[in-house]
């Protein structure tokens, strides 16, 4: 078993005027595609660039491909992709122009640079517009060319900083789509950066999830989505006093709002014997049942503090 | 993890990813590799008909001098001095701060502006790198103007003599002139055309900006030249050309009639020292406003 690709240890980023990005962040990172999910300021690209050695930490220590991005910052980014979130492409030049320049300043001898930039920019779906100035482009076109030129010299790892800002819900499909690809079936592990979570739900099979700068959880998406060992019941108004006479029989219960969560490990005598207290005493207070069902964990449930299980 | 062939004939356009096991040729390469696109920039190539008439006109004329001073020789002899060596820059020293304004900001200002340096920061090179490219490549570029013309003056002389070997033996002695002043004039040049064009919004302000310091600071020169006395002492000092000037005369000798050094009493190093203070103050701001950029 290979060790993993990216490591940080207690990386701590504090900027000169006192904000705090990175706060002790502790992380493995392996194959696959990768979802870097948190708010907006959470530090997600705060990591970014500290992984690519632009940017240098205040405390802790970060590796990638077993180099210390610290010191060896120029070998890492020979191997590594970058997609910026903001605009990043000059528009008086064509994407050919541009794609096969920036594989050249990668390291590319030229002929290489050259006939990669042709084989990437027909697989991010870039054909005859290629030719033309990319200040003309469309915003889907020009997130394609900005993944291009991230994917233009075989990066081992690829870094894709909130990949679909600003793109219509088709171009969000297809970017969604491409970027699966380039994980599954070019073998590229792609750490996509996100604030939107039912998109990297749709992409990622490994969640890491940062909050404040530090981290939330890290572990395979399933395990995000699984059962919590709950049982919700609905109802149709305010659900305290059946809340209260679930736990008179002993139950582990709480209510939010409408809703009331069952405990099943507090449960003797089964599910059904769980069922048939709900009816019974929905029946004696004639508070109206909505549904009762198993709850799953829900991914933005990470980042909610209102509900158990969330952030704290 | 590679990609199953069931799973790569699933999808319609999958034409295969190849990937690249060739060199990797690292930070040389990145940094010749941004000095040859600069290059491509300062002469237009790659782009459009319109952004090749400045580069390549003002190499044309500069050049023009040359061939006409060779042409004389060749027709009348040495009769008639058309040009020398050490007054060639001089004499085309009008079509420096026009190549240098209409080029300089093409290598830089869009970088900033829209935003591109994070994607050069983010592969093998540094900061430092990448301003030393970009001055390397406006340099270079300078080059055509400030040493070819002179270099082409230079063979034409030689050649165009009875006796080349006697020839070359009188002139080789200008070498050494010739390149030191042609590099000279180049590196200031392009020091002061980039640290301006860094610190403008657009490519139009910082063509203004460059036009308007060589522009005012050589009106300024002459009435100052003019009016005589203490003023006429630091004419020289108020126009890059002619601090340039002075420095090449310092280094290597000749003076220029025209040239306000002549009308100025302040000893020829000061010259030299005026051209290390600018350049210093030009690497000083490039450091500041590069730092300053985030990625």
């Amino acid at each position: 078993m290979p060790g993993p690709l990216i490591s940080t240890q207690g990386l701590t980023k504090r900027y000169p005027g006192g904000v705090t990005a990175l706060d002790g962040l502790t992380v493995e990172i392996g194959e696959g595609v990768i979802g870097l999910v948190g708010a907006n300021g959470a530090g997600k690209s705060t990591l970014i660039k500290i992984l690519l050695g632009l940017l240098q930490q205040t405390e802790g220590k970060a590796t990638v491909l077993d180099m210390d991005a610290a010191t060896q910052g120029s070998k890492i980014r020979e191997l590594v992709g970058y997609m910026p979130e903001h605009d990043c492409l000059p528009p008086d030049i064509s994407a050919t122009e541009f794609v096969s320049h920036m594989a050249r300043v990668s390291g590319l001898p030229a002929g290489a640079a050259r006939e990669r930039t042709a084989d990437v920019l027909r697989h991010v779906g870039l054909y005859e517009e290629r030719y033309r100035q990319i200040g003309g482009y469309s915003t889907g076109m020009k997130q394609r060319v900005k993944l291009a030129q991230a994917l233009v010299h075989d990066p081992r790892i690829l870094f894709l900083d909130e990949p679909t800002n600003g793109l219509d819900p088709a171009g969000r499909d297809e970017m969604l789509g491409l970027i699966e690809r380039i994980g599954r079936d070019f073998g590229i592990t792609t750490i996509v950066a996100s604030h939107l979570l039912g998109e990297i739900e749709r992409i990622a099979g490994w969640l890491i999830a940062i909050d404040a700068g530090k981290l939330l959880r890290t572990a395979p998406l399933a395990s995000f989505t699984e059962q919590t060992g709950q049982l919700v019941v609905e109802t149709e108004d305010d659900s305290a006093p059946l809340a209260e006479r679930l736990v008179g029989r002993g139950f582990g219960a709480r209510a939010f709002g409408r809703n009331v969560i069952i405990d099943l490990a507090t449960v003797s005598g089964g599910e059904y014997a769980v069922y048939d207290a709900v009816r019974d005493d929905a029946v004696a207070l004639g508070l109206p049942l909505v549904r009762i069902e198993h709850r799953r964990h829900q991914l933005e449930d990470l980042f909610r503090t209102d509900v158990p299980g969330g952030a704290a | 993890m590679s990609a199953s062939p069931e799973a790569a004939s699933s999808t319609i356009y999958d034409i295969g990813y190849r990937h690249y096991d060739g060199p990797r040729l690292g930070r040389r390469a990145a940094v010749t590799s941004v000095i040859g696109g600069g290059l491509r920039a300062v002469f237009g190539l790659g782009r459009s008909g319109r952004s090749k008439i400045i580069p390549w006109g003002a190499v044309i004329l500069a050049a023009l001098p040359a061939f006409v001073a060779i042409a004389v020789r060749v027709l009348a002899g040495e009769v008639l001095e058309v040009t020398t060596y050490d007054r060639y820059l001089w004499d085309v020293g009008g079509l420096l701060p026009i190549f240098l304004a209409a080029q300089a900001p093409e290598l830089v200002v869009n970088d900033i502006r829209h935003r591109v340096l994070p994607l050069y920061f983010s592969r093998p090179m540094s900061r430092a790198d990448y301003v030393g490219a970009k001055l390397s490549a406006m340099s270079l570029g300078l080059l055509m103007i400030t040493l070819l013309p002179v270099l082409l003056l230079f063979l034409g002389r030689v050649l165009a003599a009875d006796d080349v070997v006697a020839a070359f033996g009188d002139e080789a002695g200008s070498l050494p002139g010739i390149v030191g002043s042609g590099v000279l004039h180049a590196i200031v040049l392009a020091f002061i055309g980039i640290t301006v064009s860094s610190l403008a919004g657009r490519r139009a302000y910082a063509a203004g900006a460059i036009l308007g310091i060589f522009l005012v600071g050589g009106v300024v020169s002459a009435v100052f030249a003019a009016t005589g006395g203490a003023l006429a002492d630091i004419a020289p000092f108020t126009n890059p050309l002619a601090i340039l000037d002075g420095t090449r005369e310092w280094l290597f000798g000749g003076s220029i009639a025209e040239s306000p050094v002549q009308a100025s009493d302040a000893p020829l190093w000061t010259y030299g020292a005026a051209t290390a203070l600018i350049t210093l103050l030009c690497m000083a701001i490039l450091v500041v406003r590069y730092r300053r950029i985030t990625t």
